[in-house]
């Protein structure tokens, strides 16, 4: 049972860490170089109406008006409206439409390394030594080694173009149109009953997340073995089996469920780094998510879209943590005492 | 080591906090004095006064951001870190203690640098 004051305690938790963001963030764009209204007005503009911009966005104000300002609007999740990406339109209607592609693909390829690096993970502890488990840890050690933006190339020249069974890039064919209901267009396909159009967003998928699984599977099955090994030579495990318990249950009962906690661990802080490491994703796979829009924002000067998407990343990444929390006192009662 | 592991008594526990108080205040302090001293420096060397008030103060904020990340990132996260470091023989000496310990001292810091140079602007912009 989770007790409701750890939940609320790691709840609370969130408003300084939402604080530091805004703060970094709102920082980081005002040691920036350029001129917000300069940006907005275009280069073109007359000194007349660049000013009058910076009087409608209150950049004239003292800076700590206009921090304290920013803090009340992000409280209230008024992250402001896009300048340049899609001019006019409220932040968060931009990010609402990004950021369940780039959930989508950071799910599937975490769903890809669980799948296959704790069975991975469990099979180098129990034959510990045995071929299988050196084949095993190579393996996991060149995925951890390897960087996204290396394999991914790597996976479209073979799957893409040498054998030419998989697409290279976007999300789903030209020739579907899928309106968009939830974002995630695997969900959005199949709510709308269109069987070709999920398989077609499937194969899609199927790249960026293996990419993406591979890292996260190497590190998790790192992880996995050697947790589990830790496990396997406790007391308790070698009284079970004294006690004439299999080898199988005891392994699964008793030595799975603890070893998973360091593992759980590892998923929660790997998935944060799945969303950071999804604008390379994104890049390589010219996937329209939320990191290639942060690299657009950036690179034209929209500060509240940046200010929204990192601010939506720390969000995001806190609660991941939120979820760990709780699974760790779900799968060690202690923890929450 | 958490506070809790290095105390016992309400005594020692207010001593540790007394303690801890007085070097976040230092911080502070020292912060505020930089803030100052950062918008009369870019002042005295040309810059306008907005100019070196918003660079200072963002330069403040960026320290208490960090700082702020830092803390809470190290209550979220840390103990996971130091498993992971102990599961995977990385063990680098790093704890969650220490680690948010640090954090309040910048957070004194970048909040005192904010002050600092509040204080400095609203006396220069009189003055000049």
């Amino acid at each position: 049972m989770i007790s409701k004051r750890f939940v609320i305690k790691r709840l609370l938790l969130l408003v300084p860490v939402l604080f530091g963001v805004a703060t970094f963030v709102f920082a980081i764009l005002h040691l920036a170089p350029g001129d917000p209204a300069r940006v907005i007005a275009g280069q073109r503009a007359s000194e007349q109406f660049v000013q009058q911009i910076r009087v409608e966005l209150g950049l004239n104000d003292p800076i700590w008006v206009q921090y304290g300002r920013f803090l009340l609007e992000t409280v209230q999740l008024e992250l402001g409206k896009s300048y340049q990406i899609q001019k006019g339109v409220p932040v968060t209607e931009v990010l609402r439409y990004k950021l369940p592609v780039t959930i989508e693909m950071a799910l599937y390829g975490q769903f890809l390394g669980i799948l296959f690096g704790i069975p991975l993970g469990l099979l180098g502890a129990i034959k510990q030594d045995s071929l299988s488990d050196h084949l095993t840890r190579v393996g996991a050690l060149t995925g951890i080694s390897v960087p996204i933006y290396w394999s991914g190339p790597l996976v479209i020249l073979l799957f893409a173009q040498v054998f030419n069974v998989l697409p290279a890039s976007g999300r789903i064919a030209t020739t579907f149109d899928i309106q968009p209901i939830t974002g995630v267009i695997t969900i959005d396909t199949l709510i709308r009953g269109n069987f070709a159009a999920f398989q077609s967003a499937a194969a899609h998928l199927l790249l960026p997340s293996m990419v993406i699984g591979i890292y996260s599977m190497a590190l998790i099955s790192r992880m996995m073995r050697s947790s589990m090994l830790e496990v396997i030579r406790q007391d308790y495990i070698r009284t079970a089996r004294a006690k004439g318990q299999g080898a199988r249950i005891t392994m699964m009962k008793h030595g799975f469920r603890n070893a998973l906690i360091p593992v759980v661990t590892v998923i929660g802080i790997q998935f944060g780094t799945l969303l950071g490491g999804a604008v390379l994703t994104e890049t390589v796979f010219g996937i329209a998510g939320i990191g290639t829009l942060l690299v657009s924002a950036i690179q034209v000067g929209d500060y509240p879209v940046v200010q929204g998407t990192v601010l939506m990343f720390a969000f995001l990444f806190t609660l991941v943590n939120l979820g760990v929390d709780i699974t760790y006192s779900y799968l060690d009662p202690r923890i929450d005492q | 080591m958490g506070a809790s592991d290095e105390t016992n008594s309400p005594d020692d526990r207010r001593a540790v906090l007394r303690e801890r108080a007085r070097t976040t205040g230092r911080a502070t302090l020292l912060g505020a004095v930089l803030g100052v001293v950062g918008v009369a420096v870019l002042v005295a060397t040309g810059e306008t006064l907005l100019f070196a008030s918003e660079k200072v103060f963002a330069v403040g904020a960026l320290i208490l951001g960090f700082a702020v990340l830092g803390w809470s990132g190290s209550i979220f996260a840390g103990r996971g870190i130091e498993n992971a470091q102990e599961y995977l023989d990385t063990s680098s000496n790093w704890s969650e203690a220490a680690s948010r310990r640090a954090m309040v001292v910048l957070t004194g810091l970048g909040a005192g640098v904010m002050v600092g140079s509040i204080g400095a602007t609203v006396v220069l912009d009189a003055v000049v």
